[in-house]
């Protein structure tokens, strides 16, 4: 380990007032184009770049760091307080903090959040440099067979995302995966399931999947309600069974709401613990990516609890769950991305162009020759994380007024910058028709109560099984499930569903208040 | 003395008359918004090449405003596609992959532009392509590959994209015994390489360049190029024992030869297109632009349209059998 450079290099960012000063410039401007919906961080990085092209190698690479590190956070915002995610991540947490929202729980929710959010970072950019020494075999001991069987085991999350009917679930999951053979075949390269339509041979990308399950249903069915929370009180006590509980919903983050929150956090410290490593791990594996990493996160979340059935109904732990792995996931991909020039993520990969116009060259030189760079940019990680969490703290209570905001202001202004994000990732038009036609059956998905989340799943899955399918069988032949990793995964695999159907026998529990 | 004097002041004016001219072509941009298209995503290096030469064409087309548009899809096809039926008023131009080439001549679906009608600007480099094998792997030349008995496994991008297809020409054309294992983007060849599960990828020199000179791979043969860019590596035309072979490779020597191509819709004015090739000619030379790329560690190798325009259309005259060749290279 090198200790002196790691502290040398913390002490130089907090001594370096220009490096502090662009920081804090740096989170407002993550959180803001994570915040808001069809932005998201791939966008803000590629409007930064031309920005840092005149700084020095490690002003630039800290300053696009910081940023790209709180954009999960900031993406958070939308989803808990109008159910609106920007991106597949956002999507899991969505689906707890908008029913927390909806029961009045906005603060809690958000504090959560924030809280889940900036340990994940932390604990995923100590993991970063923890691994640095046996980085590369792991890396190296993951090939295309054990990215099917990882795919393979989220695909069997969806069995528990199904919410309360199983066999909606596998339906709507199985839809996600046919939507994600859209096409060209990767190992014929003819065109399935694109209508003649040459703009569909790229396929059904996650964002426009997202937005169009997510963002677009909300604000119909907020169209269709007038306002976000009109329907919360009795919502909240449909919503909870037994619970009439709450019966004065809240409308208003207040402070204490926002710390009840990061307190729920420390109570759910192994659940942080466990879910910052699995996806630190996964996301240092290039191949995988963290969409797929996030929402392992959740469904390990919803798996390990005791009481599966409150997810998606406003379960704080589903809150801290998905947005620990959301935020921990930035560290685990930024080490391939750095040390084999292989980005981990997707806003990794334009991070990767940054660098190199940074006269950064990725590679295992970097261990060696500009191990300060390293440090700088895991510090960047932490102190970004740091800084975001005071500011969105705050913040918290004038944030949450974006909950009550008139529909009829909402909805526009989320539709557009939706459909903006849907154009501006194809850059073609029909992807606003495909916007639509996804969006309508989401929001008939919503109003018929057919869970919208194995979808997602589906959709990030189904490639990565595919294509690491294909590359598995050609490079080992028909038995590559037999290496001892893979070996390994399967169990993994067999023990989800097992624990699956042994939890479906068992006498359902009468949830108790939350 | 007088005479003298006379000679210097006619030429100053002619050489100002011409250079008013130039100007004159230069600045019927003047206010005007030209559209760069760039056929991938922000990222990569065809948006880096083409966000560099947006910024130095609107330097000399004076008065312009250049922006990029990325315009994704269906391997640069959609971006192609989206050039050619412009207006062509000099007012859309823009980047794609030489490799489309390929797919005009099999007829791929979805092709709606005919290259060799396309208003040709200019080229910034040269994509020098070249076999790359892993330094882990047993074969220390290329004469250990060509005697190989049982098939070795070649990293590839997507069927269909002109990566591919090269590697699958390269196959053929020396009649190499090799499996190739498609769908890897970006450096995912070369993990899988350090992962030793494939020994070889066929791709352009710059993209594997960093690989090598950490040690990971060798170049085992230079299949286009510059000879003198890469000494010491043996060329594939000195392989190849045939005539369709031959032919293959001189559509890859080709198509490496114009990478980095900029070029505007079929029927743009002349005095639109001469004002543009010019405007790109000067933009290479600048040494402003020069420096840039150096930064970005680009290679910059330029040549006028009037050659990409000569070049493209040899590429596009190949006999029947080398279309053949070329649709059972891309039916995987």
């Amino acid at each position: 380990m090198h200790l002196d450079v790691a502290f040398s290099t913390l002490f130089d960012l907090l001594t370096t007032p220009r490096l502090l000063f662009l920081m804090v410039i740096a989170v407002p401007m993550g959180v803001f184009f994570g915040s808001t919906p069809g932005l998201g961080g791939k966008l803000g990085l590629v409007l930064l770049i031309p920005f840092v092209y005149n700084m020095d190698q490690l002003t630039g690479a800290v300053f696009l760091c910081a940023m790209h590190a709180v954009v999960h956070t900031g993406g958070s915002i939308p989803s808990i307080l109008i159910g609106v995610p920007g991106d597949g991540p956002a999507a899991a947490t969505a689906l707890d903090g908008f029913a927390m929202t909806r029961k009045g729980q906005a603060g809690r929710a958000l504090g959560a959040s924030f809280g889940a959010s900036t340990v994940g970072g932390l604990l995923g950019a100590m993991f970063l440099g923890l691994s640095l020494p046996i980085l590369e075999p792991i890396i190296l001991n993951f090939s295309p067979a054990e990215f099917f069987l990882l795919a393979i085991l989220g695909i069997t999350f969806i069995a528990t995302l199904s919410g309360d009917s199983f066999i909606k679930g596998m339906i709507v999951g199985l839809f996600g995966l046919m939507c994600a053979f859209i096409g060209l075949d990767p190992s014929t390269g003819s065109p399935r399931f694109t209508f003649g339509q040459i703009w569909l041979w790229d396929g059904l990308s996650v964002i426009v999947a997202v937005l169009s399950m997510f963002a677009v249903p909300e604000m119909i069915s907020l169209g269709v309600r007038g306002r976000s929370e009109d329907v919360s009180a009795q919502t909240a006590s449909r919503l909870q069974g037994t619970a009439a509980v709450e019966e004065t919903v809240s409308r208003k983050v207040s402070y204490a709401q926002i710390f009840h929150g990061l307190w729920d956090v420390t109570q759910h410290k192994w659940l942080v613990l466990r879910c910052s490593l699995l996806v630190a791990a996964i996301g240092v594996i290039p191949g995988l990516g963290g969409d797929a990493a996030a929402w392992m996160a959740y469904g390990h979340t919803v798996q390990s609890s005791k009481h599966p059935e409150r997810f998606g109904k406003g379960e704080v732990a589903g809150v801290i769950g998905a947005e620990t792995g959301s935020c921990a996931k930035e560290a685990g991909s930024l080490l391939p991305t750095l040390f084999f020039g292989v980005p981990g993520s997707s806003g990794m990969a334009i991070m990767l162009g940054a660098f190199l116009m940074l006269g950064i060259q990725p590679g295992p030189t970097m261990l060696t020759d500009h191990i300060n760079i390293v440090w700088s940019l895991i510090w960047a990680l932490v102190i970004a994380n740091i800084i975001c969490v005071i500011m969105l703290i705050a913040t918290g209570p004038w944030i949450g007024r974006l909950g009550s905001v008139k529909a009829s202001f909402l909805i526009p202004y989320v539709l557009v910058f939706a459909l903006l994000g849907c154009y501006l990732y194809g850059g073609n038009w029909q992807n606003l028709i495909l916007v639509m036609v996804v969006g309508s059956l989401g929001y008939l998905f919503k109003r018929h109560d057919w869970p919208r989340a194995p979808f997602i799943i589906g959709v990030i899955l189904g490639k990565i099984a595919e294509d690491s399918l294909q590359k598995a069988i050609a490079i080992f032949g028909a038995g590559f499930f037999l290496r001892p990793i893979s070996l390994i995964l399967i169990a993994l695999i067999l023990a989800s569903i097992g624990f699956y159907m042994w939890r479906a026998r068992r006498p359902k529990i009468v949830p108790s208040h939350a | 003395m007088l005479k003298r004097l006379l000679a210097a002041t006619m030429g100053a004016a002619l050489l100002w008359s011409a250079s008013a001219m130039a100007a004159a072509d230069m600045g019927q941009f003047r206010g005007k918004t030209i559209t760069y298209i760039v056929s991938t995503s922000p990222g990569g290096g065809y948006d880096t090449y083409g966000r560099l030469i947006a910024k130095y064409l609107q330097k000399y087309l004076t008065g312009s405003r250049v922006v990029v548009r990325n315009v994704p899809g269906a391997g640069h096809i959609v971006g192609a596609n989206t050039i050619y039926a412009a207006k062509p008023d000099g007012l859309t131009i823009g980047m794609f992959n030489t490799g489309l080439i390929y797919d005009q001549l099999i007829k791929r679906q979805g092709v709606l532009f005919d290259l060799a009608k396309f208003s040709w600007i200019g080229k910034a480099a040269d994509d020098t392509r070249v076999l790359m094998v892993s330094k882990s792997a047993p074969y220390k030349t290329i004469g250990d590959i060509l005697k190989v008995k049982t098939p070795i496994k070649f990293a590839a991008a997507g069927v269909g994209s002109a990566a591919y297809n090269d590697a699958r020409i390269l196959a053929d054309a020396l009649h190499l015994n090799v499996q190739i294992v498609p769908g890897f983007t970006g450096n995912e060849g070369e993990m899988s390489m350090l992962r030793n599960e494939v020994v070889a990828e066929v791709g352009t020199a710059e993209s594997m360049e960093q690989f090598v000179k950490q040690g990971h791979g060798f170049f085992a043969l230079a299949l286009s190029g510059n000879p003198n860019a890469l000494p010491g590596v043996p060329r594939a035309r000195d392989y190849v024992k045939d005539e369709r072979g031959k032919r293959l490779l001189t559509l890859i020597e080709t198509l490496s030869e114009i990478g980095r191509l900029t070029a505007g819709p079929p029927g743009m004015p002349a005095g639109v297109l001469a004002a543009e090739r010019e405007a790109l000619d000067a933009a290479m030379k600048d040494p402003a632009l020069i420096a840039e790329a150096k930064k970005l560690d680009l290679d910059l190798d330029p040549a006028s349209g009037a050659l990409v325009e000569a070049r493209i259309k040899a590429a596009l005259n190949q006999p029947p059998e080398t279309v053949a060749a070329l649709k059972s290279a891309a039916g995987g």
